[in-house]
């Protein structure tokens, strides 16, 4: 149990790791998801190769994102590799496909329903955006909280370009990792225990912050 | 339409000081981070997940303050791939023939024997092939080899490219034998304690570190199993240390005097006392004065 003491802290670092990159790749994710709702032409070839890139392997992306990243790779000269930056691009590309397919299916139910609801009684374009944005934002919530577990679940990323580095890229999944090798198989469960405890109460505090708004 | 405007600049303003906050967390934790020395150890999770290499690192951090090691537990193969892409600049590892292939590529620099222990054929006590009664490791696969052919008992392979993998495949070699493929012959593709679960499970045999048996048989976990055979020599399991040669600057020196620490005299005793309180035994072996015998079996090993 050598790990003990720092729990708490891989406890955050997992938070910090995982939040900023879901928060990252909300920047790409949900424009892209909204023009993928406008574009029918487009959304018609990206959506089916999106919903079959949620699964991907994220010991896939770490091998590739280890290849770019290492010292004599083509990004090697930012020295990102074993830093926790390099974890959350990584969890960022993972999670796109999550949040731009889910999006993208609820924005697309919102405007086929409220949006021209909305147009019909008189709304001006803006107006009936505003009103699809209200009436999906739960969708785009529970995304997020799917993408935030999705992400502080990861191993492969992790310990691929994260290197499970104690007090800097050691993460909840890649201590479980670890402890499993050293046998230590009753701490594992417990840090498991604990990561779900964080998802779920990741994922019920924003349905709670989601009440709170709309009222 | 008013209300869900003001909805929406509420909701940016939100994001946008989540995101202020989180750049600005980032750069209070990476400059508190890099005021230290780093040194990249790329090392053997069995000797990383023991607790030697942190207990050793703490030892040598108590004289030398503002260094940090931040070893990357990752098996032997990767370890010396890693190396090889000068994303490492110290190695600790324990395949010899893998080793000797990367010193021949030119990416490893001076190293140093450090420590040695051995590996245990286990088994079920019933022991179907009779291995504890074999002349020699040799003899010992190949009664296994014979016993499984006959359908009475199976073999767990590590099959991951580990110090232990390599070294299984090389004793399957000398015995002038190729179990890849036979349907007793089960590779697991995963660490030491995962395989011995299997072999556990299933009443097989399979080679092990001496370091990993001996945590899963105390803890409780492999009740089955129980060491069938050892020898000192072709057993032998030995433990290097190797500075990258792509790596420089503080690093490297850093790096060098470790490597000193972890050969010198105060290094060597503590490795000769690790853990032997909770185990009864040695885990580890200093060198100890037999390198010269270690060198002539590493030389042995390395040529597969």
């Amino acid at each position: 149990m050598f790990l003990m003491e720092t729990i708490p802290l891989i406890i955050l670092r997992t938070l910090w790791i995982s939040g900023t990159a879901v928060v990252l790749s909300l920047l790409w994710s949900l424009p892209l998801a909204y023009l993928l709702s406008r574009k029918h032409g487009l959304a018609k070839i990206m959506v089916p190769v999106f919903d079959a890139l949620i699964g991907v392997p994220t010991v896939l992306i770490g091998l590739v994102l280890y290849m770019l990243f290492s010292s004599r790779g083509p990004l090697g000269f930012l020295g990102l590799l074993y830093t926790p930056y390099a974890i959350i691009i990584g969890e960022a590309i993972l999670v796109t496909p999550l949040i731009t397919s889910t999006t993208y299916h609820v924005l697309n139910n919102v405007i086929s329903t409220y949006g021209e609801l909305a147009l019909t009684l008189g709304a001006t374009d803006k107006q009936a955006m505003m009103v699809a944005l209200r009436e999906g934002l739960p969708g785009v919530l529970a995304s997020i909280a799917m993408a935030f577990s999705r992400a502080s679940g990861e191993l492969g990323i992790a310990l691929m370009v994260g290197g499970n580095i104690k007090g800097y890229t050691r993460v909840m999944t890649t201590a479980i990792a670890l402890e499993v090798s050293r046998g230590e198989f009753e701490s594992a469960i417990m840090l498991g225990v604990v990561l779900v405890v964080i998802v779920v109460s990741t994922s019920i505090a924003i349905r709670f912050l989601q009440r709170k708004v709309y009222g | 339409m008013a209300v869900p405007g003001v909805y929406m600049n509420k909701i940016i303003v939100a994001v946008l000081t989540v995101i202020i906050a989180v750049v600005l967390a980032s750069v209070l934790y990476v400059g508190y981070y890099s005021r230290e020395i780093h040194v990249r150890v790329a090392t053997t999770t069995s000797l990383y997940a023991t607790g030697l290499l942190d207990y050793l690192a703490e030892a040598f951090e108590e004289k030398r303050s503002g260094v940090v090691f931040d070893f990357i537990p990752v098996g032997s193969g990767e370890a010396l791939r890693r190396a090889a892409n000068g994303d490492a600049c110290m190695v600790f590892v324990h395949a010899p023939s893998l080793e000797k292939k990367y010193i021949e590529q030119g990416v490893l620099d001076e190293g140093h024997i450090f420590a040695y222990n051995y590996f245990v054929i286990v088994g079920p006590s019933s022991d179907p092939a009779n291995v504890s009664r074999a002349s020699s490791v040799i003899d010992a696969f190949k009664r296994i080899y014979r016993v499984g052919e006959e359908g009475k008992a199976l073999f767990i392979s590590r099959g991951d490219n580990s110090g232990t993998h390599v070294r299984e495949l090389s004793i399957w070699a000398r015995a002038g034998l190729n179990p890849r493929g036979r349907s007793w012959y089960l590779e697991t593709g995963s660490g030491m304690g995962e395989t011995l679960l299997v072999a556990n499970e299933k009443k097989a045999y399979t080679l092990s570190d001496i370091g990993t048996y001996l945590k899963y048989k105390k803890d409780g976990r492999i009740p089955y199993l129980t060491i069938l055979y050892t020898n000192d020599s072709e057993l032998i399991n030995i433990y290097s240390v190797y500075i990258v040669k792509s790596c420089s600057g503080s690093e490297r020196k850093m790096a060098e005097e470790f490597m000193k620490f972890v050969i010198g005299e105060v290094g060597q005793k503590l490795i000769s006392e690790y853990k032997v309180k909770e185990y009864g035994v040695r885990l580890f072996n200093p060198v100890n004065g037999r390198l010269e015998l270690l060198r002539s079996l590493w030389v042995k090993l390395s040529e597969g």
